[in-house]
């Protein structure tokens, strides 16, 4: 009498395990080294050393302070200072420069940089 | 006498949620994120919601903390800057600085005074870069 082996009734299900391990291990990975937020730039211009020749019309200087705005040394509010700037350009080309004053900080320069940005004031410089 | 067969043990929790769950947030955190080398002194860029947005990359960044301590890589201080010009001629050797000058990405803490920026822009003109992007949070 020939006995034949059963055939297998179903194939064994291949352990998952090493798999989650690895995939955690991933997971783990990327929520530590990725970095999140949408990150933007603004663009700043720099002066040529020792070249101011190329400056087209009126001085254009804004003054920022920890609180306010001047427009060449006159305060305005600073919702009114792309409106101020527009008869002392010829085009949104210009440069205008900025002056931060002692206590201002970063975020007070961006939030002015952002503000003529908006306006379509494109070349700016930061001087002291 | 006859045993029947013992039950064959099911599985305490099906595995196949889990996996497709940990999948589903593997493929997330792929998407959403970008990897970037930390930053070697700590800097919280200023926030805005009126910048462009983009271009915090690129092949040249400086880093510049609240205190003022400038950082390319390991260089700090007066080094950091000597590095970021050998970086610049390294990088002007292998593209063309003359039609296509390099932007150099400026990552400045929201904290810093902003009277410090001047002169270090007055550094950077000198050092040959036309523009800096300096990188902000949007919003």
């Amino acid at each position: 009498m020939i006995l034949f082996a059963e055939p297998e009734r179903r194939r064994r299900r291949p352990n998952l395990t090493p798999m989650i391990d690895v995939v955690f291990l991933l997971l783990v990975f990327f929520m530590m080294a990725a970095r999140f937020g949408a990150e933007a730039t603004l663009d700043l211009a720099l002066a040529v050393p020792g070249g101011a020749g190329d400056w087209q019309g009126p001085p254009r200087l804004v003054a920022v302070s920890p609180t306010g705005v001047a427009l060449n040394g006159v305060p305005l509010p600073e919702a009114d200072l792309p409106a101020a700037l527009a008869p002392l350009m010829a085009g949104t080309g210009d440069a205008v420069v900025l002056r931060p004053a002692d206590g201002a900080d970063l975020q007070r320069l961006v939030d002015v940089v952002a503000r003529l940005t908006a306006a379509g004031i494109g070349r700016l410089y930061v001087a002291d | 006498m006859r045993f029947d067969a013992p039950p064959r043990r099911a599985p305490l929790e099906p595995l196949l949620p889990l996996i497709n769950v940990v999948f589903l947030l593997l493929v997330f955190f792929l998407i959403s994120s970008r990897l970037a080398p930390p930053d070697p002194v700590p800097v919280a860029p200023p926030v805005t919601n009126s910048a462009l947005p983009g271009g915090a990359e690129g092949p040249l960044v400086l880093h510049l903390a609240a205190d003022g301590t400038l950082a390319l890589g390991v260089a700090r201080g007066d080094d950091a800057l000597a590095a970021l010009a050998a970086a610049r001629a390294a990088h002007c050797q292998r593209a063309d600085c003359a039609s296509a000058p390099p932007a150099l990405v400026l990552r400045a803490d929201a904290g810093l005074p902003a009277a410090a920026l001047a002169p270090l822009l007055r550094d950077l003109a000198a050092m040959g870069f036309g523009a800096v992007r300096l990188v902000a949070s949007a919003g």
